[in-house]
């Protein structure tokens, strides 16, 4: 629990989600621990969690939630009340889709505007950047990279753009997964599998799944199974792939697990394979890496940022199942080779490594501009 | 070209008589030898059409030297004179064929002999140690190689036709699966087959066999190569020599053989490039084949032989009446193993029948379309494609106008808007059984998955980021190309004994033609760009700029005038409609529309139609499917 103090400075947050799953959820949810840590008032207007349960945080007595449960057109007029106001030293837009918005109200005052920051986080940066998107990122003061493939994207689009003024921003492991205890897990798990984390929605094949089942059903290894947790509308169509792979019976789909639970299979797991081809940054690989799973990703966008092929993890050509198929038998058959990607990747997510949550506490005080020790 | 035929079984073998029957059946692959090879568990059998080493020493059912492997071989290992030197620097080979190059290159290298060869093959080697039968299909699948695993036993064939009568055990049933997709489609992707127990080994697979089982492994993916865009940097003269050496050595390649070598030449850009490369290889008047038709609108002669005069080749040309492709039926439903409703099988077993009389060999330019863009709706789907963005409620009231309109292209507009993605929008227009789904048995379309869902799984491994078009091209040459056109050349030629070789689809020129970007491929609506840049380097612009024409044929006018008869026939035999699951009146209707000019349904009715023959002409055999569908009422 943190105090802070009467001259802390105080950030709006703009943000589309906190309270679920999810990559830029769990981004906006490391971000509001490190900023409260850091003694930073924390107000936040979510559009798509309820009010509910993002009225209120235990841990953190200087942060207040407010959640519109979807409602957009409240959620604008809250957000344009807000900044109208004008009582925040800084506001963080969480999402470019919000950007204009906010831009368009804080023009309407431009003698007493907070600084702004944008936090770009991926797909909904990479392209599709117009005129009226490139006017707005030219009044951000600063713009957060969650990866440097996002930050060139945008760079690519918008030339124009001071390049100093766009910061890489990696996320980090949430400081509670240290936490979390592990459990005993409560459905029996096979002797040998490969795991995947991620959702699974129709719109989301970009994140390979469907190869990684192609390549699971040529390993010659028949006793090996493929976890796959996550839910989404693409279940049928993956399980009619497992079908057509003769695999059905040993990939399994899993759906509401805890994090306890989830815990469990990043330990026990042979490897963790997301082999995706537009991830933003992927910070399931960091879960993955601290609890020990070797990591087999797609040379692909964020994911580079993490996983280097041969290092803290294997990297290979998004869609080539052979590939997919020869980097797990590499993880299998290589002892060595196995221990030295675990070794490595764990060593990003723990004491001084880049993607601790230490580090990312230590890169919010930089652009909110507070000292480290108001972080107790 | 040769035909393969083999079974593994731990229980009991068929009789000799059986697969001796089986073989037979493979007689057009191989007309020139047959040889067999059996030990307690495994039955080989080859046909041969002798083409590199026509000795006794090129025979099969071969053994490697250490006689632990026997192989039987059906196609071309176009680099194994540069495999030789490295597998037995020493040089002591039995013979030259390629067959004992590669059984030497499975020894030495065991499944990684994939990685080393370069040509057209499906093969299969026993193990006589390991009793493992390995089987691959190459790359591309220009060799076809079908396979079952049914009560025990694994065979492989060919045909499957000819595996059938090994593995049907007094019938097959027919794969609604398949039934659905090829009304859909025309044609029948790999995996599957016509018949339930029957496969198809997808291109680029393997395949290992043994007492605990079968495993299918993908060997080659190059769906997912990403385009190199620092070529877009590079001086366009550059890439056009760098294209025309690599199409020149695939070509020199090809043109490995102990028999006379032509080539198919129709005066499109495709097989102009391949000739004016087997004549930059040093053949110097290459023997060039092409039909021509005195119907104006179907006749490429003229075309070709242009392109004939200026490449300086040995042009030989037959022109028919369109109709007398009609004479061709009977072989076209003989030869197809599967229903098949691609009506440009008959223009192409007509010009193997001519270049047959000349050469055992030809070469042609399939492939190229695919890899370089050479369809007209490529520019199209990316057109269409910025709809996919819009809401889903603009685009079905959009739909809903643009189908009101009396126009065939306002509704084929408003069918592309009902599609929810770029594979979807592909399906859409590559699907020639639009409106196949009222013919079908409601328990069909219930239990079977679309042909989309297939397309859809092979999406799943495209470089991300692709425009809409490169996704087009890339389903077509992993999809259309091997199991429609490939399968077509392949069918036709064999129906002749002729061997045709496709050099656009050796595999270092379809991996570079993924990393060329889509500027070279399509540009302003012109397709083919960077292909008919390197023709242009041996013929006038206006051999290389003109109308893609194809291998067209007048199907609606055939239905209406001298295939009427047989088509009524053919749908009004109830007997024959009942084996399928087909609503009899619907077809009926279908039939009617088409007779009487109401609606132009010739690709779905001509589908149907060959469904039909395929059923009827198989009805003595065998293998005939059973179908195990009710009547619909």
């Amino acid at each position: 629990m943190t105090e802070s103090p009467q001259n802390a400075p105080r950030v709006l947050f703009l943000f589309t989600e906190v309270f679920a799953h999810g990559g830029i959820q769990r981004f906006n949810q490391t971000i509001l621990d490190a900023a409260t840590r850091l003694g930073i008032h924390c107000r936040v207007l979510s559009l798509n969690d309820s009010t509910a349960p993002a009225a209120s945080h235990p841990e953190h007595r200087n942060l207040s939630v407010v959640g519109f449960s979807g409602n957009r057109r409240r959620y604008a007029l809250a957000v344009a009340a807000e900044l109208l106001q004008g009582r925040y030293d800084r506001v963080l837009i969480g999402h470019v889709n919000f950007l204009l918005l906010a831009i368009a109200v804080l023009v309407l005052r431009p003698f007493s505007r907070a600084p702004t920051m944008l936090v770009a986080h991926g797909i909904e940066v990479w392209s599709g950047i117009g005129w009226a998107r490139r006017y707005a990122l030219s009044r951000v003061d600063r713009i957060l990279c969650v990866s440097h493939y996002t930050r060139r994207r945008i760079l690519e689009q918008a030339p124009a753009l001071a390049p100093d003024r766009l910061v890489i921003f990696p996320n980090a492991l949430a400081s509670s997964w240290g936490r979390v205890a592990t459990v005993p897990f409560a459905r029996s798990l096979p002797a040998h599998f490969i795991l995947s984390v991620t959702r699974l929605d129709r719109g989301d094949r970009y994140k390979g799944i469907a190869t990684v089942i192609e390549a699971f059903g040529m390993l010659a290894d028949d006793s090996m199974h493929y976890c796959i947790v996550g839910h989404g509308s693409d279940l049928p169509f993956l399980r009619l792939v497992a079908e057509r792979c003769g695999v059905r019976d040993r990939v399994h789909f899993m759906h509401g697990i805890s994090d306890s639970e989830l815990i469990a299979l990043y330990q026990k797991c042979a490897a963790f394979v997301l082999p995706s081809g537009k991830e933003g940054f992927g910070i399931v690989f960091l879960e993955a890496m601290f609890f020990g799973a070797p990591v087999i990703a797609a040379e692909e966008k964020g994911a580079l940022d993490v996983v280097r092929d041969g290092e803290t993890g294997l990297s290979v050509r998004f869609g080539d199942t052979v590939a997919i198929k020869g980097a797990i038998e590499r993880i299998q058959s290589d002892g060595d080779l196995r221990e030295r990607v675990r070794a490595n990747g764990r060593s990003l997510v723990v004491e001084d490594g880049p993607f601790t949550f230490t580090g990312f506490t230590r890169r919010c005080a930089e652009v909110f501009e507070v000292g480290e020790a108001a972080a107790g | 070209m040769c035909g393969i035929l083999g079974l593994f079984t731990l229980g009991v073998q068929p009789p000799a008589e059986t697969f001796a029957a089986a073989l037979e059946r493979l007689k057009l692959r191989g007309p020139d030898d047959s040889g067999t090879w059996r030990d307690e568990c495994v039955l080989l059998g080859h046909r041969r059409l002798a083409i590199v080493d026509l000795s006794a020493t090129g025979r099969q059912p071969m053994e490697s030297s250490d006689r632990r492997y026997v192989i039987v071989f059906n196609g071309e290992i176009y680099n194994h004179g540069e495999l030789r030197p490295r597998l037995n620097p020493r040089g002591a080979w039995r013979g030259t064929s390629d067959t004992e190059t590669l059984i030497e290159a499975y020894r030495a290298w065991g499944v990684d002999c994939l990685s080393h060869i370069n040509g057209m093959f499906a093969f299969a080697i026993w193990d006589r140690i390991e009793r493992t039968l390995f089987v691959a299909r190459d790359r591309m699948g220009v060799k076809p190689l079908y396979y079952s695993d049914r009560n025990g036993s694994f065979g492989f064939g060919s045909r499957p036709g000819a595996l059938s009568m090994l593995v049907g055990d007094g019938g097959l049933e027919i794969n609604p699966e398949a039934l659905r997709v090829y009304l859909e489609l025309g044609y029948i992707p790999a995996p599957l087959s016509f018949h339930r127990d029957i496969h198809k080994l997808p291109a680029g697979h393997y395949l290992l066999a043994n007492a605990r089982g079968i495993r299918r492994v993908r060997y080659w993916d190059y769906r997912s190569i990403k385009p190199d865009l620092a070529m877009n940097s590079r001086p366009e003269g550059d890439l056009v020599e760098e294209l025309d050496a690599l199409i020149r050595d695939a070509v020199k390649a090809r043109l490995m053989s102990d028999v006379p070598l032509g080539a198919f030449l129709s005066g499109g850009v495709d097989s102009a490039l391949v000739v004016a490369a087997m004549k930059g290889a040093g053949v110097g008047h290459p023997k060039t084949f092409t039909i021509g038709f005195t119907e104006e609108a179907y006749n490429e002669g003229p075309a070709a032989a242009k392109a004939a005069r200026y490449l300086g080749v040995d042009h030989i040309h037959e022109t028919l009446d369109v109709n007398s492709l009609l004479d061709l039926l009977p072989a076209y439903i003989q030869e197809f193993d599967e229903p098949f409703a691609d009506s440009s099988a008959f223009p192409t077993m007509a010009v193997a029948r001519l270049a047959r009389r000349h050469v055992t060999v030809a070469l042609s330019g399939d492939g190229a379309d695919e890899l370089f863009g050479g369809y007209h709706y490529y520019p199209l789907i990316d057109r269409l494609a910025p709809m996919l963005g819009w809401r889903a409620g603009t685009r079905r009231s959009a739909g809903r106008l643009f189908n009101s309109l009396p126009w065939h292209r306002t509704k084929l507009l408003a069918g592309a808007l009902q599609c929810s993605d770029v594979v979807g929008l592909f399906h859409f227009l590559r699907s020639v059984g639009k409106d196949y789904a009222p013919l079908v048995n409601p328990d069909v379309l219930q239990t079977t998955a679309t042909s989309e869902s297939w397309f859809a799984q092979f999406a799943t491994g495209l470089a991300v980021d692709l425009s809409a078009s490169e996704n087009a091209m890339r389903l077509d040459a992993g999809l259309t190309l091997p199991d429609l056109f490939l399968q077509k050349v392949d069918i036709a030629t064999m129906a002749y004994s002729l061997e045709a070789r496709c050099p656009m689809t050796d595999y270092r020129l379809v991996e570079w033609s993924m990393r060329l970007p889509i500027q070279y491929k399509v540009r302003h609506g012109e397709t083919k760009y960077l292909l008919k840049k390197v023709l242009s380097k041996y013929l006038p612009a206006d051999c290389v700029y003109r109308p893609k024409m194809g291998f067209a044929v007048p199907l609606a006018q055939w239905l209406r005038g001298p295939l009427r008869a047989w088509a009524e026939e053919l749908i009004h035999d109830d007997a024959l409609m009942s084996r399928l699951p087909l609503d009899k009146a619907r077809v009926r209707d279908l039939l009617r529309q088409q007779l009487e000019g109401d609606r132009e349904s010739h690709p779905l009715l001509w589908s149907v139609l060959m469904l039909l023959c395929f059923v009827q002409n198989h009805a003595e055999r065998r293998a005939m499917p059973v179908m195990a569908y009710r009547e619909v009422a």
